[in-house]
């Protein structure tokens, strides 16, 4: 009984210590932090005055205050072979994919390695495709050239990175040529990611047919349209609205309120006509 | 402003043109020599050294230029013996039948000329001759600040063991 009682009160003694200890630790984080003027409170320390200290927190790169999403410069730099190549990607016919890579990084290895297959990333046919890669002052051009596929367009061109703000790679950039702006960028982590986003980006920049009952002879609305010339809000909006009531397409048109595939592509048998009339019925008749 | 500059060569682009300067792989006992090519559309990628390739693809605003470089052997030919790459051409200096490929409704010229020491032809096509008076101040604006410096060495078939793919 005697040596239980002894016992506990070591174990009791030893926990006393360590519960001091934790509050003298706890102490001394309060007292840091106070130090640094994110201190609670006022904590009854004397000795060094809290004066408030501004504590530089930096996360990743500094990203600059306005970065510029539409603009599309040309992209120019040397080869990995030590040519000279520039590309321009504004006031081209189509769209323009650049990609951000590196020679070192994981990600980038799929990419690469993507890229060398026989049949190529499956990119639609208006889409040229172009790897930038930082300088020869950062990148060493025979690591580059190692992992390009042979007919790959390649730049090496630190000056591009820093004119697309690129953050890091991978990283990629999709420009419409006839407009010069960029409308899509990003990171991706598999090619088809990167074919999807290109193959949607290129319907969404075709222009919409005009409509069937078009009694007003104009063009069809093309929502694209007022996105390449920049519009955007309320002016874009606006802009839509015109070319929908000069296609005689006005508010409470039933066209616009579609309840069923019926109303957007007509009855099934007229669908079925409309196939019948293209390449199929030259076939058979 | 982008600026193209290898092997002796340095353009800065004005907008809307792209380039490349490049020396090709020497095939057999050949001896190859820079090339600069320089146009207003999306040059393809096998695109021959005088635009054979491309020219087709050329609309009627568009504009190609080629700066082909010879071997010293040519230096002191009467053929070369212009000192200087013109740097302002005219509406005048066009005509249908310099093209090398002759294409409906397209314009050309040809210099040939000596600079630093290096012995140059300079070819240049409009994709509209009708548009010419607007197109030539923009193949002045290419031509006008181009510098050539230097003499580069041939690229011979052993020095080519380790030069990688053409152009790229």
């Amino acid at each position: 009984m005697i040596a239980l009682a002894v016992v506990l009160s070591v174990v009791v003694a030893l926990l006393a210590v360590l519960v001091a200890g934790l509050l003298r630790s706890h102490a001394d984080i309060l007292r840091a932090l106070h130090d640094l003027g994110v201190g609670v409170g006022d904590p009854a320390t004397t000795g060094t005055a809290a004066t408030p200290t501004p504590v530089p927190l930096t996360i990743g790169p500094p990203l600059p205050a306005e970065r510029s999403t539409t603009t599309a410069p040309t992209v120019s730099g040397s080869t990995p072979g030590g040519d000279a190549l520039a590309v321009a990607v504004a006031g081209t016919g189509g769209l323009t994919l650049l990609a951000f890579l590196s020679s070192g990084c994981a990600t980038c290895a799929g990419f690469w390695n993507a890229l060398r297959r026989p049949d190529g990333p499956g990119l639609p046919g208006n889409t040229r495709l172009v790897v930038v890669t930082k300088g020869p002052d950062t990148e060493i051009p025979a690591e580059v050239a190692s992992r390009a596929a042979p007919h790959l367009t390649v730049i090496m061109s630190t000056d591009a990175w820093r004119d697309y703000e690129v953050p890091g790679s991978p990283f990629f950039v999709l420009v419409d040529g006839p407009s010069g702006r960029r409308i899509g960028e990003g990171v991706a982590r598999h090619i088809d990611q990167v074919v999807d986003l290109v193959r949607r980006a290129e319907v969404d920049n075709s222009p919409v047919p005009p409509p069937a009952a078009d009694t007003h002879g104009s063009g069809g609305a093309s929502a694209s349209r007022a996105q390449a010339s920049g519009l955007d809000g309320p002016e874009r909006e606006r802009a839509n609205d015109r070319e929908l009531a000069a296609a005689g397409i006005l508010p409470g048109d039933p066209s616009l309120y579609p309840s069923s595939l019926e109303d957007l592509y007509g009855p099934a048998g007229h669908r079925r006509s409309d196939v019948a009339t293209d390449g199929t019925a030259a076939r058979t008749g | 402003m982008a600026t193209l500059s290898a092997h002796g060569i340095e353009a800065p682009l004005p907008g809307g043109f792209e380039g490349r300067i490049f020396v090709r792989t020497p095939v057999a006992e050949e001896s190859t020599y820079p090339v600069a090519q320089f146009a207003t559309f999306s040059l393809p990628d096998d695109v021959a050294d005088f635009g054979g390739g491309a020219v087709t693809l050329m609309g009627p605003d568009d504009i190609f230029a080629a700066l082909f470089e010879y071997g010293p052997e040519s230096v002191g030919r009467r053929l070369f013996a212009r000192q200087g790459m013109p740097r302002s051409l005219s509406v005048g200096d066009f005509r249908p039948y310099l093209l090398r490929r002759g294409l409906g409704g397209q314009s050309g010229t040809q210099w040939f000329f000596t600079e630093s020491g290096r012995p140059f032809t300079l070819y240049v096509v409009l994709g509209s001759d009708a548009r010419a008076a607007a197109l030539v101040p923009r193949v002045n604006s290419l031509i006008g600040p181009m510098t050539i410096t230097g003499t580069t060495p041939p690229l011979m078939p052993a020095a080519a063991a380790g030069a990688g793919e053409r152009w790229n």
